[in-house]
């Protein structure tokens, strides 16, 4: 193939503007800018929590005060100090119903659910897929609920658990990722303002696959949102998260927490598509993704999964972590992370075995283009308990343009003799000679790297839910398409 | 008028400030104005710098600055111990032919050295002697390759260097007989060392380089090496060096390689004993067409604590780097293995491969390993891999079933390990002067 053909395409690869930038017009009631002890507390009050959830914000709030000249400064990402006190730490959509169907939802909100080809319609449609859409913080609209209840399920947003489930929310809240764990968590601990509950109780297979759409929307605002999943024992959840966000000017901080609990011989799938608006060509405006993901399979035979594919953000710092405490427990995690244009992504996971014969597997592909850094960063901690621990490790990096760049940065740690730990990792182009061999069957170079790029991101897109694997294979052809159609 | 009890709160950094402050004009002094003038920009930024924390990535595996509380004190002027010619006996590798260069507490000991006959233009002789009678050629490389302004221990090390290993191989001259150092450390009292190399090989010419450092003493030693390499183009080094000091002889090895077009270096580091060994092993292909070879093997036993870290910065098209590191971790031992191969955006058709492997054999060792790949350029490839496990349990199995004990079994699979990196060195005395006495150790 001509050299010229494939850097041109390249190139209009990594330029490719967003295709999900769009505002909803729908009224919002946002707190006015900056944070202090009272904006914790106007949270606190807008969302009617009990004295006890406010008393944890503040500690929280209080412990990321003098957390302020330990920020964050590590990873392998570059970007100007944020003003905290520029930021709107609160935002609802005014009209606040509890509707019982959804032809009462806002049809402005429906539509850029259809424009984003993810309608509640259509997922309702489809079936085996209840859909808790969180615009702006807010629970909206909630399906497939009474369903759920029926097998005693627990799914609602964390407003409502924290009204609702005081006990479960008290108790596991805070127990993987406690409000001093790190800057953001502190802050989200502070701050949050909304997210998802779930709680399957003992021996509950869940029926279908429980799904939340995160929107960031009205201008100004970071989200904070926070999830907690519980699985009680011998129990087995599917969790989907996906999200796109508006175009928008000014960068947005999203500062996530997810904690997940597995007991014993519980089994939890999470697998996120992370599209978010990621910037201009020269970087600006894009959101600022910083997020604590964390799981423990607390009994023994737990096992927690985290599938990930993240292609948008300017920058995305996010670890997704399994403690493996219970003995024979197996944490997973498989990423796809695609870097173009000024994207910065610093990705990983961490792997803390603590029980006896627990097993890890970490599958990460990198693909950077454009003026973007793309990095792995992964810890795997065999502890002195950890008798028999097994890892495997496989990074695999691959670039799309010579202003790019690819990194690795795995750390193994390793205190029992019986640990039996692998990492590999490899950085390479798009060959050639592969292109060449589909030239010579007349696949033309545009559609060559699509396929080049899908079958190096195989292995993950293989073990994504279907319809995400479906969603996920159409996002990774628009990233690379270009304008080329 | 009552003196205060003197209490001893001072920092290293301080003790060592000071020690400079007492030292310099006087027993440090030497001939070479250059290397005076350049002491004192050293220790500024020594200060400037500071001993690093654990918070320091580079560092976070060992705690140096602990292991320099100890109230070392600096050497400086000339050799006090006289060390006797039958005393360098356990040293020597049998049956090894070479010039044989003796440095006692880093410095150049002529009634021990055996230089021999050299090529025509060759120079192998101590630092210090090297800085007044070749100040030339020490002032266009020294410090060029170790930057002080950035490596604190570089810094710590130019301040106080004052003799070490001098090698100079002129273009198109070829050493066949292999440059023997050994590096020997004595005396009663708890000393910090600075000893400092310096080797050239100009255009086309070759150099076999064998070092190995011992003691002679139970005394605490702190060794702060530094050994800069040029190589010029299409020259060729190999470079070994055995660890084998005493269970007080802690010591950080400093290698800075300076590479020219088609030049190639290989070094191999046996660490086999010790208390603190931190090998800091940095190369700079700077040139098209590059080939460097790492190798390490490291064993660790008692309580050493072995942490090898390296950097092969690619900065030019072209080139191709290796390294392999292994290691068997006994006792209470830690290993750390930190290897990073950094690609710049020039740095196109670069290949680099990076492997580490340990074998944890008790439940007290550890090891702590991190190979980085830090790549900004498209057309290349890179990869890297580490595992760390304990021997398996079917390989024994296998071998038992064919009438091994168990200890047979053990000592097999550990030397096969080992062999993988022994096996890269190219003088015949010295690989078998190892494996022999790797395989006793592994025996027992």
């Amino acid at each position: 193939m001509s050299y010229v053909d494939e850097t041109a395409f390249l190139q209009e690869v990594a330029d490719s503007d967003y295709k999900y930038g769009f505002v909803t017009n729908f009224e919002a009631e946002t707190a006015p800018k900056g944070l202090s002890e009272d904006t914790v507390r106007f949270i606190s009050a807008k969302k009617e929590e009990p004295e006890w959830m406010l008393e944890w914000r503040l500690k929280a709030y209080r412990h990321w005060l003098t957390l302020q000249d330990k920020y964050p400064r590590w990873a392998h990402i570059e970007y100007p100090d944020i003003d905290f006190q520029d930021i709107s730490y609160y935002s609802a959509p005014s009209k606040k119903p509890k509707y019982d169907s959804l032809d009462e939802v806002d049809p402005e909100l429906l539509d850029t659910f259809e424009r984003l080809g993810i309608s509640l319609v259509e997922q309702k449609m489809l079936a085996g897929v209840a859909v808790d859409a969180v615009v702006d913080s807010v629970s909206v609209a909630t399906t497939f609920k009474e369903e759920l209840a029926k097998e005693g399920i627990i799914f609602c947003s964390f407003g409502e658990a924290v009204q609702n489930h005081p006990e479960l929310v008290q108790k596991y809240m805070g127990s993987v990722v406690p409000y001093t764990d790190n800057f953001y968590a502190s802050l989200n601990s502070a701050v949050f303002s909304d997210g998802s509950f779930c709680y399957i109780p003992k021996g509950v297979r869940c029926p279908m696959e429980l799904s939340t759409y995160f929107r960031i929307n009205a201008a100004g605002t970071g989200q904070f949102e926070r999830t907690l999943i519980i699985a009680d024992e011998g129990s087995y959840v599917s969790y989907l998260e996906g999200c796109t966000a508006p175009r928008r000017d000014e960068n947005q901080l999203h500062a996530a927490v997810v904690e997940i609990i597995a007991h014993k011989a519980a089994e939890v799938k999470y697998s996120t598509i992370q599209n978010w608006y990621p910037g201009d060509r020269e970087g600006k405006g894009g959101v600022f993704n910083f997020v604590t993901k964390r799981g423990i399979c607390d009994g023994d035979h737990a096992k927690i999964s985290w599938t990930q594919l993240e292609t948008g953000s300017s920058i995305t710092w996010k670890y997704p972590s399994v403690i493996l405490k219970g003995d024979y427990s197996v944490g997973e995690f498989y990423s796809v992370a695609f870097t173009k244009g000024r994207q910065q992504a610093d990705t990983g996971t961490k792997m803390i075995h603590l029980g006896k014969n627990t097993t890890s597997t970490i599958i990460s592909k990198g693909i950077s283009a454009g003026h973007s850094n793309n990095s792995y960063r992964g810890l795997v901690k065999i502890n002195k308990s950890a008798a028999n621990a097994r890892n495997f490790s496989q990074c695999d990096s691959l670039l799309l343009g010579d202003k790019c760049g690819a990194h690795t940065f795995p750390y193994l740690e390793i205190k029992h003799p019986t640990a039996h730990v692998e990492h590999e990792a490899t950085t390479s182009k798009v060959g050639e000679d592969q292109i060449f061999y589909c030239n010579q069957r007349g696949i033309g170079e545009e559609q060559a790297i699509k396929l080049i790029v899908n079958g190096f991101c195989k292995e993950i897109l293989a073990v994504l839910p279907m319809e995400f694997a479906v969603e996920a294979r159409k996002l990774l052809d628009i990233e690379l398409e270009g304008s080329v159609g | 008028m009552t003196t205060a009890p003197t209490v001893r709160t001072s920092t290293p950094e301080e003790r060592f400030v000071a020690a400079f402050e007492l030292h310099e004009g006087h027993t440090l002094n030497g001939s070479n104005a250059r290397i005076q003038g350049l002491r004192k920009d050293a220790i500024e930024s020594f200060k400037q710098l500071g001993l690093p924390g654990r918070k320091d990535e580079a560092w976070k595996y060992t705690n140096i600055e602990k292991a320099l509380r100890h109230e070392y004190r600096v050497l400086a002027g000339a050799p006090l111990d006289e060390v006797a010619l039958e005393n360098l006996a356990p040293f020597l590798v049998p049956g090894l032919e070479a010039h044989r260069v003796v440095l006692v507490n880093g410095r150049f000991v002529a009634a021990l050295s055996h230089i021999g006959s050299l090529p025509e233009g060759v120079i192998v002789t101590g630092f210090a002697k090297a800085s007044e009678a070749h100040a030339d050629l020490v002032n266009t490389h020294f410090t060029r390759y170790a930057d002080f302004t950035t490596d604190v221990f570089a810094a710590l090390n130019t301040a106080f260097a004052q003799d070490g290993l001098f090698v100079y191989v002129p273009k198109n001259v070829i050493v066949e007989t292999p440059i023997q150092v050994i590096n020997l450390t004595t005396g009663d009292e708890d000393v910090l060392l600075n000893p400092r190399s310096l080797v050239v090989v100009e255009q086309s010419g070759s150099l076999k380089l064998v070092e190995g450092t011992h003691t002679l003493t139970e005394a605490k030693i702190f060794t702060n090496a530094v050994s800069e390499f040029f190589v010029g183009p299409n020259a060729r080094v190999d470079h070994y060096l055995v660890e084998d000091e005493g269970a007080n002889a802690s010591r950080i090895h400093n290698l800075k390689a300076h590479q020219e077009a088609d030049s190639y270096f290989s070094t191999s580091t046996i660490t086999l004993s010790g208390d603190l060994v931190r090998n800091d092993l940095h190369f700079l292909p700077d040139a098209e067409n590059c080939e460097t070879h790492l190798f390490g093997l490291f064993l660790g036993k008692g309580r050493m604590h072995i942490d090898n870290h390296t950097l092969v910065d690619h900065a030019k098209p072209n080139c191709y780097s290796n390294e392999l590191f292994k290691g068997v971790l006994d006792d209470a031992s830690t290993g750390v293995f930190n290897g990073k191969v950094f690609v710049r955006p020039d740095a196109q058709q670069t290949n680099a491969y990076q492997s580490n492997k340990t074998i944890v054999l008790t439940e007290q060792a550890q090891m702590f390993s991190k190979p980085e790949l830090e790549i900004y350029a498209d057309d290349v490839k890179c990869s890297h891999g580490a595992t760390t496990g304990q021997l398996e349990r079917e390989a024994i199995f296998y071998l038992r079933s064919r009438g091994l004990t168990e200890e047979r079994a053990r000592t097999l699979l550990l030397l096969a390990f080992a062999r993988d990196v022994l096996e890269q060195i190219k003088i015949d005395a010295l690989r078998e002067h190892l494996d022999a006495r790797i395989a006793a150790r592994f025996a027992n």
